[in-house]
């Protein structure tokens, strides 16, 4: 019962978040189905996962409601209150096929004896990788920021 | 409960957002809701299926979503200090007649093409 109510939760937080217009309303939405998407996680015995997208889900949070705060102009025409009703009842909709419905996808007998701490350092190469491209995002970032700077001196 | 049907539910709104928002923030609140579909079926399926692979997967998986995040909040600072709009539709006019400061179109040209 609780995982089919954090899935409901979970459709909703996620419709209204592409359907509001306040981009401080959807950034909230988004950071109520991050906590959703964690929740599951963790009801689903994946608790280091679930930890892992909380810590990141929040340092994305913070940033994208900052940027929404300072870049994002005033919708001209608030939307009815009727309408953001109505997009909570499609949502409910599209959350009952995830509820009632099943694709075959639930296997019994694979079990595996590698353990998380384990198959995390087997992967230590693609991490390294993957790190490697997180600097150099970061590189990337800082040097459009200074083309940038430079230009308005320009 | 199916999680892949769950998953497919929150693809397709992010595809949704992805078709019919303008604003280059909700474009990227699409993008991480794709994401999420995406390694929502990875761990959950990793799961029950007891392989603890799938959930490692998804940690180095995330250092990808931050730099997709990273990127697009770059373009949407850049686009708001120099164009002044996050709007997807605007800056591909802007793509299409030049710069503002090309003198080939005004702003308020742009902005009526596109209206």
């Amino acid at each position: 019962m609780i995982l089919e109510l954090v899935a409901v939760g979970l459709v909703v937080s996620a419709f209204l978040a592409v359907y509001l217009d306040g981009a401080v309303y959807s950034v909230a939405s988004l950071a109520s189905t991050v906590i959703l998407v964690a929740i599951l996680y963790s009801l689903n015995n994946a608790t280091l996962v679930a930890v892992f997208q909380l810590a990141i889900g929040v340092g994305t949070l913070a940033v994208l409601f900052l940027s929404s705060e300072m870049l994002s102009e005033k919708p001209s025409e608030k939307k009815p209150l009727k309408n953001t009703f109505l997009a909570v009842a499609v949502a409910l909709l599209l959350s009952i096929p995830s509820i009632f419905l099943s694709v075959g996808t639930n296997p019994t007998h694979v079990s595996s004896s590698v353990s998380f701490p384990e198959a995390l350092w087997n992967l230590r190469a693609i991490d390294v990788v993957l790190q490697g491209l997180v600097i150099m995002t970061v590189a990337l970032g800082i040097a459009i920021v200074l083309y940038d700077k430079e230009e308005e001196k320009d | 409960m199916d999680y892949v049907i769950l998953s497919m539910t929150l693809l397709a709104i992010g595809i949704y957002g992805l078709l019919t928002k303008r604003h280059l923030l909700k474009v990227l609140i699409s993008v991480e809701l794709i994401a999420t579909a995406a390694s929502m079926n990875f761990v959950l399926l990793a799961s029950s299926l007891n392989k603890a692979l799938g959930e490692a997967f998804l940690i180095l998986a995330f250092s990808t979503d931050t730099c997709v995040t990273g990127i697009v909040l770059a373009l949407l600072v850049i686009a708001s200090k120099k164009y002044g709009t996050c709007d997807i539709r605007k800056l591909a006019k802007l793509a299409q007649y030049g710069t503002i400061e090309g003198n080939e179109k005004s702003n308020s040209k742009i902005e009526e093409d596109v209206a």
